[in-house]
């Protein structure tokens, strides 16, 4: 399995080419877009500048550099939607970086814009990002009908389910699952907020009033007394889970490595998936954390390809975290089913 | 038969108002409603009463003063964000029993589906076949195509959504702000259905309707007109996120099962929901209802929101179809 890690600067290639990405992942916003759109409407899932490039030289010099480590580079384009009129302005901008900077493909959400791609630049690889929701293996028939390379698995499915997808993709799709770094509380393609402004929705909702409530109609139930604690309680779990979605709050273990959603433990598990590649995200994050991020999943991921047991690997991902009460939680995992 | 406002006898379509068909959506229920599929209740009485002080009421009003005389004249089943509730065979065939009998027509609604929903739904198409008039609607680009390879006939609407599009209730408004550019707005308040790429695929599924939202933002005259299929509106309820980890359905889990993404429930989405109160930026105060139904996130727009878009359907080309979800049987939503 390829580990597949983000980069926004080509300062940080050499770097995670030697700690062993094996493909490369970023995030281009050229300054006319930002002209016509400000902040509101975001080119990518990161925006609308940072954790991403701006200028089209850096895109080329950091292409350069990783395929002298021969590490290929693609490039998001993965907003959940764009406008014919942005299509139209996008469509030369991909042309220009496949051209001209070297990229090897890009990342798409949005399935007509997908089509639109595929007929202007066949020959160029497209990967189905994470926000096309992937779920069901239709979706995989669709995909490899309409000229994709890869599916990027949402961060909801199981290890059963993408073994199963991967399964119905052999040999037509590669795969690529999340492993580390950043968590979703809703279905990241079904999800039609912004983080504009107000930041995400769900790391707000358990912060404001709210009430449970008993629906009209026959199977109405009382929240009086036992049901009202149970709602009580299931509040207070959602404001648990949703924190350890977020970052655990954007903290740090103790050896200064950034807490987060992980998928460690189930490396084992993943490997024998037939899954293709691991994603690791966070574009926006810190260098350090690209770093420390890729170095825990290459650690143990090493141990899992040289036929460690699944206990061995799990707990060397449980003591390279170092948060053994947030893994005890299992509010941090990925893969729950399969943690350890 | 059908009963209009005023008590009279309708014909599914001759009952609807300006020629605009309307729909009744059930995703919590079981069993169909007798009292409203036998046309025994108004359209009024199977929103909830009016009076009831809930987003229905104001609805049920600015929906007859829009469009008079409207009636149900189709029936929804199926939840558009919970696989768990897909109705099984058995249970489509009492659908499909009520409502011909109540001569309404009836849309099967499927959620994105997993690898098993999948299969599970494919049984329910199979329950639907050879029924007049029914059609299923689509909330995946995979189901859609698997639907359409081994149901060539079958009629496929594009649930809400599979329309991409933001609808945040917390800043919808503000996307039409004469302060942003006009690029900005023209993009917020469009989808990118009108480009080659998806004009593309609509005609290569042979999709003949699309579900929109009731959107807050005021959505540019193409995206509603320029369209080769028809569209419905949904109301009262306007999507906003959905999560395949449920929030009520980790109401009886142990805490270290809880929000597990489909993980088993006691369908806690039937008896209950959660009302948020979002602030709105920079309001002095005000919020914004945000309800939790299921695993999902609806905002139920405010009669003036409805009473625009209504306004429009009356002389709109391509919008001939609103849906109207009613949480549960016909007794009332959320108080």
């Amino acid at each position: 399995m390829k580990l597949t890690v983000p980069v926004s600067n080509p300062e940080e290639v050499e770097m995670l080419a030697e700690n062993g990405a094996g493909e490369f992942f970023c995030g281009y916003v050229p300054q006319e877009w930002l002209d016509r759109y400000g902040g509101a409407f975001w080119l990518n899932r990161r925006g609308p500048v940072v954790g991403n490039l701006v200028q089209r030289d850096d895109v080329s010099l950091l292409a350069e550099r990783s395929h002298a480590f021969g590490i290929p580079v693609h490039v998001t384009f993965n907003a959940p939607y764009y406008t014919p009129e942005q299509q139209e302005f996008l469509l030369p901008v991909i042309g220009r970086l496949a051209r001209e900077s070297g990229i090897d493909g890009v990342i798409v959400s949005d399935v007509g814009f997908l089509v639109s791609l595929r007929r202007a630049f066949p020959g160029l690889s497209v990967h189905a990002s994470s926000v096309m929701a992937t779920l069901n293996p239709g979706m995989v028939d669709f995909l490899e009908e309409l000229g994709v390379r890869r599916v990027i698995f949402p961060r909801s499915l199981g290890v059963a389910d993408i073994a199963a997808l991967c399964d119905a993709a052999a040999g037509r799709l590669e795969t690529e699952a999340f492993v580390l770094n950043e968590g979703c509380v809703f279905e990241e393609g079904y999800c039609m907020t912004t983080h504009r402004s107000v930041g995400a929705l769900c790391v707000q909702l358990p912060g404001v009033p709210h009430r449970v409530l008993p629906l009209g109609g026959e199977g109405a139930e009382s929240l009086a007394g036992e049901g009202g604690e149970r709602a009580r309680e299931l509040m207070g779990a959602f404001k648990d889970w949703v924190w350890f979605q977020n970052g655990c709050g954007n903290s740090m273990s103790p050896d200064g490595i950034p807490n987060g959603p992980c998928g460690l433990c189930a490396l084992f598990d993943l490997a024998r998936t037939g899954v293709t590649s691991l994603k690791i995200s966070g574009r926006g994050t810190s260098s350090y954390r690209k770093l420390v991020s890729l170095q825990m999943v290459r650690g143990v991921l090493d141990l899992v390809e040289r036929g460690a047991p699944r206990e061995e690997a799990a707990r060397k991902a449980v003591a390279l975290r170092n948060t053994p009460k947030f893994c005890e939680a299992r509010y941090m995992c990925y893969y729950r089913e399969a943690a350890s | 038969m059908l009963l209009t406002r005023h008590h009279q006898e309708a014909s599914p379509r001759e009952g609807a108002g300006h020629g605009v068909e309307v729909g009744l959506s059930f995703p919590f229920l079981v069993a169909p409603p007798p009292a409203v599929l036998r046309g025994e209740a108004s359209l009024e009485e199977a929103l909830g009463g009016v009076g009831s002080g809930d987003a229905h009421a104001a609805l049920a009003e600015e929906l007859l003063r829009h469009l008079p005389g409207a009636a149900p004249s189709r029936v929804y089943v199926g939840n558009e964000t919970c696989e768990r509730l897909l109705p099984t065979p058995q249970a489509i065939g009492s659908w499909v029993a009520s409502a011909r009998e109540g001569r309404l027509a009836l849309s099967l609604v499927l959620p994105p589906l997993s690898r098993d929903g999948l299969a599970k739904a494919e049984e329910a198409v199979r329950a639907l076949e050879g029924v007049e008039a029914s059609e299923v609607v689509a909330s995946d680009w995979g189901t859609v195509h698997r639907l359409r390879s081994r149901h060539p006939g079958l009629a496929i609407v594009l649930g809400r959504l599979t329309h991409k599009m933001l609808r945040d209730p917390r800043l919808a408004e503000y996307f039409d702000s004469p302060q942003a550019s006009a690029p900005a707005r023209a993009a917020l308040c469009r989808s990118g259905e009108l480009a080659p790429g998806f004009r593309a695929l609509m005609e290569r599924y042979g999709i003949g309707r699309r579900e929109v939202d009731p959107f807050l933002q005021p959505l540019e005259m193409d995206e509603w007109e320029s369209r080769s299929e028809k569209l419905s509106v949904h109301f009262p309820y306007l999507f906003v996120t959905m999560g395949r980890a449920c929030l009520l359905g980790s109401m009886h889990g142990e805490p270290a099962e809880r929000f597990v993404p489909g993980a088993p429930c006691r369908s806690e989405c039937r008896k209950y929901a959660v009302e948020f109160r979002l602030p709105v930026p920079g309001g002095n105060g005000a919020v914004k209802n945000l309800l939790n139904l299921g695993n999902a996130y609806y905002h139920a727009v405010p009669p003036s929101v409805a009473g625009r878009i209504l306004g429009r359907i009356s002389s709109s080309r391509q919008v001939d179809r609103i849906v109207v979800t009613v949480p549960t049987g016909g007794h009332g939503g959320p108080k």
